[in-house]
């Protein structure tokens, strides 16, 4: 087992970050089975639970009525994104105090490049309980550290030391640590790859670990390679390829679909702009980000091919305002009846979201917010395809562009409430 | 059209003649400045950046088309011979602009070209088929009805603004008039704020219930122009299944009506609002404006502050610096804080000129509405902006 020698990472994770919230505003709440997301008899899912609520089964992703049957007793409280936001940023100041090198892996977790801190802050674990103590004091949160020599394994220690922890894992023994552990805790593996593994015979990570590299590519194909990279320790594939510090988020996020034939006909055409949209809102919301640019991008039989761009008064992430814009667009431009090769919908101009409040749908942009967070919980932990706005429905794909497979599961460690929350009560 | 001519007949557009005319450069350029709006600039259809010209009974008559939106105006003209051609329009409208006041002699020669000559200038252009200029419907001889002008012009000046630009929200892409027998009534919103006008100081006739109409931007803008250059008292206005026809003086503007559902404003008109407050129209203009220098640009948010005795107007951006203004008013109430795009109240404060205007807020999440206080000419105005979060 070779690692990358040298460098010392902490993985920072907020514990129950939405229930600790909730907490600040409401002291009452501090002990209880406390639910966050909704009211009990309310359609939805649960954002998160507290670790008392967790005891009776309760998780999110979990329909609000199922944990109201699982945990009578439990608090329902609604989300508020604005709060978390606000206390992300404090939590945000705080680690930047410890290391010029934090990159926010989502809204409650961080990782935080802590090579060559010693002489400020000593030894790993004593900067670590500094950390700690600091977090505590400043937000009066609890979060959980994770210490590795790798981002990988700080994600998977942190987890680990969960709740209101520090685990170090001393350079050498990561292997003895991780071999354990259910091939779950590993980032990038939620359900469907957890039955792919499974059914390779694959349980643990230390049975990852002993496969052949050229084995997993033949099953698995590169994620099969990243994932045993992975296994071993070593930051790899998607989020672990690029340093702290490398990469100030994406300029542009799009995505393409190459038709298996052609098609001219305008509803399919739509029904696969407006899968393409929520696949780009996805990703933007992955990243926080609101774009203030759309493109469209159309190629022809005869491999005729425009972009088209327009940008908005008011940034946004909402897979429906993408798909109006996209569909004026592509209604603006494609010449109908004309057979389309390729479709392609993209986002650039990132920004921050815009405060002005709507006129005639002051409320729904809001419920759109948390409609589409709530499905991207649900295709985490279910899969791509559980959940679809309904003009979608009318083209389903199945990823397979070298682009779209590493993504959707290299996403993990960005999705946050439903890997670390789900992993929280496992 | 009896005159027979030497050269060969333009025999595919099944014209007679080659049309002869002469016209006075005033009466020329004034009607050619009336229909340059109209004109399409960027478009992909060549035809559209012509004039149709037709010239018969002492008249000639200019037509423009974007295919939306189609205008069609005339002059007199000394016709020497009867006949039509289509003109490029913006490199005609240029030229006649510099050529000295007089006659302008305009004859159709062979394949398309068309001679323009006055005094001891000459120049030759050519333009397209005059079959393939679009058909443009003429204004429906029933059922029309009488709009004032004056009225019009000043509805459409207090809500065009609101409408909104964005093409994905169609139906935001004009404003909607509602008429009543007793009264006349402008809407536009663009999602964020609306402006809302009614005047209950006219009478009209041969509406029972009530007339919708969805009036696009383009032709909002065109109408506007055509009001501003015309004296005439009052507009012709009709529309059928798929046209607006409006009638003013000799010109006739037809636009493509605007189809869906305007949205219902009437449920987003703010009832209540517990703040009130009122002060002069170019006091809060003037502070608006300063204060807004410094506002992010892209936002140009801006904060509005009621307090005793004064509101305060403060803006901050990290490229500019921050800018505060206050100006003294008769407030007693809660002290409250709002956000808002300075653009969106600028764009009410111009239209409103002098005078005091009121404002009246509830809190910092709903909307505000703005008015001036003195209507003393039958119209009620009001202008709700939603705030932003700051």
């Amino acid at each position: 087992m070779s690692l990358p020698s040298g460098k010392t990472y902490f993985h920072v994770d907020m514990d129950a970050f939405f229930v600790s919230v909730e907490e600040l505003f409401d002291p009452g709440l501090k002990g209880k089975a406390v639910v966050v997301g909704g009211q009990r008899d309310e359609r939805g899912v649960v954002s998160a639970a507290s670790y008392e609520a967790r005891k009776f089964g309760v998780h999110s992703a979990m329909p609000l009525r199922t944990a109201a049957k699982l945990c009578p007793q439990a608090i329902f409280v609604n989300g508020h994104p604005d709060r978390y936001r606000e206390c992300s940023k404090r939590i945000y100041e705080v680690l930047c105090r410890f290391s010029p090198l934090v990159e926010m892996a989502s809204i409650d977790e961080a990782y935080l490049d802590m090579t060559g801190t010693e002489r400020l802050y000593g030894p790993p674990l004593r900067a670590a309980h500094e950390l700690h103590q600091t977090m505590k004091r400043e937000t009066q949160m609890n979060c959980s550290i994770g210490i590795a020599g790798s981002r990988v394994v700080a994600k998977i220690t942190s987890d680990q030391a969960k709740p209101n922890g520090v685990l170090w894992v001393v350079p050498g023994t990561e292997a003895a640590f991780l071999a354990p552990l259910d091939i779950r805790k590993m980032p990038g593996v939620g359900k469907v790859t957890e039955k792919k593994l499974h059914d390779l015979g694959i349980r643990t990570i230390g049975e990852l670990a002993q496969q052949q590299d050229k084995y997993l590519h033949e099953q698995l194909g590169e994620w099969g390679l990243s994932l045993a990279a992975k296994a071993r320790g070593e930051d790899a594939g998607g989020w672990y390829d690029t340093e702290i510090g490398e990469e100030d988020g994406p300029r542009s996020i799009s995505h393409e679909h190459t038709f298996n034939q052609d098609i001219a006909e305008q509803g399919e055409l739509e029904g696969m702009l407006l899968r393409l949209c929520e696949m780009v809102g996805r990703r933007l919301r992955e990243h926080g980000l609101h774009a203030r640019t759309l493109h469209l991008k159309l190629r022809y039989s005869d491999f005729r091919t425009i972009t088209r761009a327009h940008s908005l008064p008011q940034p946004t992430q909402l897979d429906n305002e993408i798909y109006r814009e996209v569909r004026a667009l592509f209604r603006a431009n494609w010449r109908s009846g004309h057979a389309v090769r390729l479709l392609g919908v993209g986002t650039a101009n990132f920004d921050e979201p815009g405060g002005q409040i709507g006129l005639l749908d002051a409320s729904t942009p809001h419920r759109w917010e948390k409609a589409l967070n709530a499905a991207d919980r649900l295709r985490d932990k279910f899969g791509d395809g559980s959940v679809r706005l309904g003009s979608g429905m009318r083209r389903v794909i199945r990823e397979k562009t070298h682009e779209a497979l590493p993504d959707a599961q290299g996403k993990k460690p960005f999705t946050t409430k439903d890997t670390k929350e789900h992993k929280g009560e496992s | 059209m009896a005159t027979s001519v030497s050269t060969a007949p333009d025999t595919k557009a099944g014209q007679g003649t080659a049309m002869e005319i002469s016209v006075s450069k005033f009466d020329l350029l004034k009607e050619l400045t009336a229909t340059q709006g109209v004109v399409e600039r960027k478009t992909t259809i060549p035809i559209l950046s012509n004039f149709l010209f037709e010239a018969a009974d002492g008249l000639l008559t200019i037509t423009a088309t974007d295919l939306d939106l189609s205008l069609r105006t005339s002059c007199q003209a000394k016709v020497k011979k009867e006949g039509a051609c289509t003109i490029p329009a913006r490199k005609l409208y240029d030229y006649v602009k510099l050529l000295p006041d007089g006659e302008i002699s305009i004859k159709q020669m062979e394949n398309h070209w068309v001679q323009i000559r006055s005094g001891r200038s000459n120049t030759k252009m050519v333009g397209m088929a005059r079959a393939n200029f679009p058909a443009v419907p003429g204004f429906p001889d029933s059922l029309g009805l009488k709009l004032p002008a004056s009225v019009l012009k000043n509805l459409i000046a207090k809500t065009i603004f609101a409408i909104s630009n964005e093409e994905s929200r169609y139906t935001l892409n004009g404003a909607l008039m509602v008429l009543k027998a007793e009264s006349i009534t402008m809407v536009a919103t663009d999602g964020h704020r609306l402006a809302h006008i009614e005047n209950t100081a006219q009478k009209f006739t041969g509406i029972s219930g009530e007339m919708r109409t969805l009036i696009p931007r383009k032709a909002m803008a065109e109408l506007s122009a055509l009001l501003n250059t015309s004296d005439v008292e009052n507009i012709d206005f009709a529309k059928d299944d798929a046209q607006l026809y409006f009638r003013i003086g000799p010109r006739v503007l037809t636009s493509r009506q605007l189809t869906g559902q305007f949205p219902n404003y009437e449920a987003v008109l703010p009832r209540d609002t517990n703040k009130s407050v009122s002060l002069r129209s170019e006091d809060l203009n003037g502070a608006i404006l300063r204060v807004s220098q410094f506002a992010d640009e892209r936002s140009g948010a801006i904060r509005v502050k009621l307090e005793k005795g004064e509101l305060r107007v403060s803006s901050s951006s990290t490229d500019s610096g921050e800018s505060e203004d206050s100006i003294e008013i008769g407030y007693d109430g809660d002290p409250v804080t709002i956000g808002f795009n300075s653009h969106y109240l600028l764009d009410f404060l111009k239209v409103v000129n002098t005078g005091n205007v009121r404002l009246e807020f509830k809190d910092a999440q709903s909307a505000g509405q703005m008015r001036p206080e003195d209507s003393d000419d039958g119209t009620k105005y009001r202008y709700i902006v939603m705030p932003m979060r700051i």
